[in-house]
């Protein structure tokens, strides 16, 4: 493989570069900080975006550095990378404006905004990782890089959810090193979407390569927080808005749910992955996480921690997607990468903005509070109702793949564990949608500080409706190409050419 | 783009609305502009379209039962916009939004042809109009609200499953695909009923039916037109979607629905005579007469009527007791607003609509009955003459129920005023909008007509004397039954302040049982560990807050937290799954 192209390393780099300076900067340069911030995030926009159109027009990207013969750091785009960095690159900006608002005033933003540069910077690397080693290196830059994010407000309660962070996330890394090296002592650099150089070996080392797809596996579902790994998740909640937002929507949780779809699709392949009856483990697993996830979010008051625990179970629906076989799941699978992340991120919005503006963390506190902030709440209510699996909303199109490809199968038990779910989606979002619509709110209730025209800070406004707005799109205009679902398919679709 | 239009603008409305500061004067008319595309379209003849950036391909088309629907629910709509646009007082913005929103869903899951365009509109009429169930915000309708929503959820997740399952067999998303792959599927007769249940919930079906007569009545009297007279329908066009009519021989489910409807059809009588409330009255005579159709429908799957004759029946079947039914529902609000020389009028009204659904002679309900008479005849099935005896006791029984109704508006005190309500009038224009259309030339196919009138000309078949007296007897019948109690003390035991079966009948009989199960207990052993059941979902709560499941909850994550012991348990987890399930 040869160098093509710098742009995908431009497009890491264009928030390495922001972040680097963003720490020689003093804490209270604001403004340049924050020109440093938008330019970074809106020019990783706009290069994904000349790359998405080359990539459309049928151009390749690659940028190849080698470390040694064998070995080498490989960016390159390919359909699902090109997909998940898009991913990034909006929610990414779209973050940055809300942190912005969200830490107006609180201390070590300096701090903050370098390593929140840093974790994106991790994340489309991942995206773009060409092979597994590239791939390694950046999963545990993002595991660095989102430490300090998780203990920014330095409280007792913070450093502890950091060090539990720490330990799974570290502990699960190791593993997958073992893995990644395992692998590459047996076959080599593996270059992703090359499936054919483990089918080779498969005879030979059957129980060796069998060993390390699930020690792989094991390491992966650290990060896509499937049960019983997931622990960490609902722990480090106590993280600022908007690090959570990006933390259940691109950044840790996806990373680990993308390197699930990596390993069965570009690494084993598929086909081999399916004879081998690699997937069924994975199946049951994923099933379990999704109904368990469910079940523990419905015993939560507290707000962040009932989307927490909805996130280990959306997670799930993307590992059980690929553990499925055929052409509709795993257009489902992909596709949930993408609108999890719409609608997961506009719902940890919506907590934020809820405890930014009148202090309420508790479900229980949220009586009216759409009369209140109807901008945001509405914003919640397209989210909930797309978890849900209600239509027109994204969350309905990647049921409706996954539900068609499970029974495609002939695994019908998924379908049961997949409305099993959305039951239990509507058992617990439901009650929030209708305590803020339908019930009065406390008559001497203020917000915590003077919030001008708008129901709340115009930064955080913002981001939330584009994100819901974002939710909705992805679903009415599904078919559309260009969209998320269009990309799904071409990508499942090659998946399975003979 | 009429077809688009159709749904948009009542969306768009439902949005603008709640962005401007409205006043009633206007919302009224703009609903009732933007029901116009929709009675455009069902009027007018319009090539389907396909629209490749909707959904996942949206198609719109129409075929004859659905533009029959359509016409009857565009109708509805309108009069109901007009109607609420003066009757609403309290929260009109949020009555817009809920209002608009249904609208949307209702007038969108009929124009459509393809199965996520049908879902995405069913769910959003169902999920919308849990806002006009709720609209008065008051104890009552919280817990219909409550019930309506915890019912339709258990039928959305039926009705996927049957659309996901006929999806699949069907390989495509055509609505119209369906019926054909469940015909030829073996276990097509498992995914019809997996659809019978779930649309079921929004028919009123035996037994998933008792959330209605809680629901229906406490929304708001424009929102419980529609809601017994167009959106009740929606779950029948469900069914019509999934039913291999004319394909198959299924006997058993044939059997299966007529008993079903026919058991609705008397039994929703007998709880409704029981009631106090009239709009609750009418809620069961919804759920007869759907009753009737659900046995209509039963029919075609038998195996000898032909779908071209069976549907359209269907469909003329439901716009007679649609426009009937909701001219009655919004007919409750005008007994205490409506004073001097327009009672006339308003009592003409009433007693039209209430003929119209007993099925009475020269009314659109005799003609619609008799495509039940006259199917029924022709089912070769076990049973099928007791229920053409059942078929009669039914219009005596229906005459009886809606008479009750009609003594229930009489009890309402008139008002002092002579000057007639402004929503009067929308009212009017409904009574005209009544089943008679259903003998137009243009709704009704012309090998219905001929088949049900033997080749007879319409005219010829409407004033022989023989149909006359067929039809009028049991109404006859049934009126006199219900005088002779008002003239007899000793028949005379209706209730006059609570209902002698509460609302919601066996579902509330449920309940009570348990409670006084649970009393009863407490007198016997009052220390007995059942009583721990007497709330079940308090008791579920308290489990879920109490402190010793938190400390075992967080026990087990503390344990899981614990990387050695986790992750080596995960490795050989799945090691251990990988080696059974291999």
């Amino acid at each position: 493989m040869e160098t093509t192209s710098y742009l995908p390393l431009l497009i890491v780099v264009s928030s390495l570069i922001p972040g680097m300076l963003i720490l020689l900067l003093r804490e209270e340069q604001i403004a340049l900080r924050t020109i440093l911030n938008l330019a970074g995030a809106v020019a990783k926009v706009a290069l994904i975006w000349w790359v998405f159109l080359g990539y459309m027009r049928g151009e390749e990207y690659t940028f190849v550095y080698a470390l040694s013969p064998n070995l080498s750091f490989t960016l390159k785009i390919d359909q699902l990378g090109i997909l998940f960095a898009t991913l990034s690159a909006i929610l990414w900006l779209v973050t940055t404006l809300y942190a912005i608002g969200y830490l107006e005033g609180g201390s070590n933003r300096r701090r903050f905004f370098a390593f929140f540069s840093l974790c994106v910077t991790a994340s489309t690397g991942i995206a773009m990782s060409g092979n597994l080693i590239t791939f390694f290196v950046f999963y545990e830059l993002l595991t660095l890089a989102t430490y300090p994010l998780v203990v920014h407000r330095g409280t007792e309660k913070a450093v502890k959810a950091g060090l539990t962070y720490l330990w799974y996330t570290i502990g699960g890394g190791s593993v997958l090193f073992l893995g990644v090296v395992g692998l590459f002592v047996i076959a080599g650099p593996m270059y992703f979407g090359d499936v054919d150089t483990i089918a080779g070996l498969m005879e030979e080392n059957k129980v060796i390569l069998t060993i390390l797809f699930f020690v792989i596996l094991t390491g992966l579902s650290v990060k896509a927080a499937i049960f019983p790994l997931h622990g960490w998740l609902p722990v480090s909640m106590v993280a600022p808005a908007p690090v959570s937002a990006l933390l259940h929507a691109v950044a840790v949780v996806k990373a680990g749910a993308f390197g699930i779809v990596r390993l069965v699709y570009d690494v084993y392949g598929i086909e081999l992955a399916d004879e081998m009856s690699f997937l069924t483990p994975l199946a049951i697993l994923a099933a379990f996480t999704i109904l368990y996830g469910s079940f523990r979010a419905l015993f939560q008051n507290d707000f962040k921690r009932r989307l927490a625990f909805s996130t280990v179970s959306q997670l799930s629906y993307i590992a059980l997607g690929v553990a499925i076989p055929g052409v509709l799941s795993s257009t489902g699978a992909i596709v949930h990468l993408v609108h999890q992340g719409l609608m997961k991120i506009t719902m940890f919005f919506v907590a934020g903005n809820i405890a930014e503006t009148y202090g309420y963390y508790k479900i229980s506190q949220l009586n009216g509070i759409g009369r209140l902030m109807p901008w945001t709440m509405t914003a919640f209510t397209v989210a909930a109702l797309g978890m849900i699996g209600l239509p027109p909303i994204a969350g309905f199109v990647s049921k409706w793949y996954l539900s068609l490809g499970a029974i495609e199968a002939g695994s019908y038990w998924v379908v049961f564990v997949l409305l099993g779910s959305s039951a239990l989606n509507a058992a617990y979002f439901l009650p929030i949608v209708y305590r803020a619509w339908f019930l009065e709110p406390d008559e001497n209730v203020k917000p915590l500080q003077k919030i001008g025209r708008f129901e709340t800070k115009l930064l955080l406004l913002v981001p939330v409706v584009i994100t819901a707005i974002l939710s909705l799109t992805a679903g009415i205009f599904a078919s559309v190409p260009g969209s998320p679902l269009f990309l799904a398919r071409e990508i499942a679709e090659k998946l399975y050419l003979p | 783009m009429i077809w688009l239009a159709v749904i948009v603008l009542p969306l768009l409305l439902a949005f603008l609305l709640l962005r401007l500061e409205s006043s009633q004067r206007i919302s009224g008319p703009l609903f009732f502009v933007a029901t116009l595309p929709a009675l455009i379209v069902a009027l007018g003849d319009f090539e389907g379209i396909r629209i490749d950036w909707l959904l996942l391909e949206t198609h719109f088309d129409l075929d004859t039962p659905r533009r029959i629907l359509l016409i009857l629910t565009s109708i509805l709509w309108a009069t109901a916009s007009l109607f609420a646009g003066f009757y609403i007082k309290e929260r009109q913005r949020e009555f817009a939004v809920y209002f608009g929103g249904a609208m949307a869903g209702n007038f969108g899951l009929l124009i459509a042809a393809d199965v996520p365009g049908f879902y995405t509109f069913f769910a959003l009429m169902t999920f919308a109009s849990y806002g006009l169930v709720v609209h008065s915000r008051t104890k009552a309708a919280r817990r219909a609200g409550r019930i309506y929503l915890v019912m339709a959820i258990f039928g959305e997740l039926f009705l996927i499953t049957a659309l996901y399952l006929a999806v699949n067999r069907a390989d495509s998303f055509l609505l119209a695909d369906l019926g054909p792959a469940i015909a030829e599927d073996p276990y097509g007769v498992w995914i019809f009923l997996i659809g019978l249940i779930g649309f079921g919930v929004k028919v009123g079906a035996i037994p998933l039916y008792f959330w209605l007569p809680l629901a229906h009545p406490v929304a708001p009297t424009p929102a419980s037109a529609v809601l017994s007279g167009a959106m009740i329908k929606a779950g029948l066009v469900g069914w019509m979607h999934l039913a291999p009519v004319g394909l198959v021989e299924w006997p058993a489910i044939a059997l299966l629905m007529m008993v079903l409807g026919f058991t609705a059809a008397l039994g929703a009588v007998l709880v409704g005579l029981a009631q106090v409330d009239p709009k609750t009255n009418l809620a069961y005579s919804s759920i007869s007469q759907m009753g009737l159709m659900t046995a209509l429908l039963g029919m075609g799957m038998s195996g000898n009527i032909p779908p071209e004759l069976l549907l359209p029946a269907l469909a003329l079947y439901a716009f007679n007791h649609g426009t009937a039914k909701a001219l009655l529902f919004l007919g409750t609000a005008l007994p205490g607003a409506v004073g001097g020389i327009w009672r006339i009028v308003m009592w003409a009204g009433l007693v039209i609509g209430v003929l119209a659904i007993a099925g009475a002679p020269l009314t659109g309900g005799l003609w619609t009955k008799y495509f039940l008479k006259t199917f029924l005849g022709e089912v070769a099935l076990p049973g099928s003459a007791l229920m053409l005896q059942l078929l009669t006791i039914s219009a005596i029984a229906t005459t009886l129920l809606l008479g009750r109704f009609l003594f229930l508006l009489g009890r309402i005190k008139a008002p002092e005023t002579k000057n007639p309500p402004p929503y009067l009038f929308p009212w009017i224009i409904l009574i005209f909008a009544g089943g008679w259309w259903t003998l137009n030339s243009v709704l009704l196919p012309f090998e219905l007509a001929d088949h049900v009138t033997k080749g007879n000309s319409l005219a010829h078949f409407f004033f022989s004397f023989g149909t006359i007296w067929d039809s009028f007897w049991p109404v006859a019948l049934g009126a006199a039954l219900l005088i002779a109690t008002q003239k007899w003390k000793v028949l005379n035991r209706w209730p006059t302040a609570e209902p002698i079966i509460p609302p919601g009948d066996f579902l509330v009989f449920l309940l009570n049982s348990w409670g006084s199960f649970i009393r009863m207990g407490k007198k016997l052993r009052p220390q007995s560990w059942f009583l721990h059941f007497e709330h079940p979902d308090r008791k579920l709560y308290g489990i879920v807050r109490g402190s010793r499941t938190k400390k075992f909850s967080l026990g087990a994550e503390d344990l899981l937290r614990r990387w050695e012991v986790v992750g080596i348990c995960f490795i050989l987890l799945f090691m251990i799954l990988f080696l059974i399930l291999r």
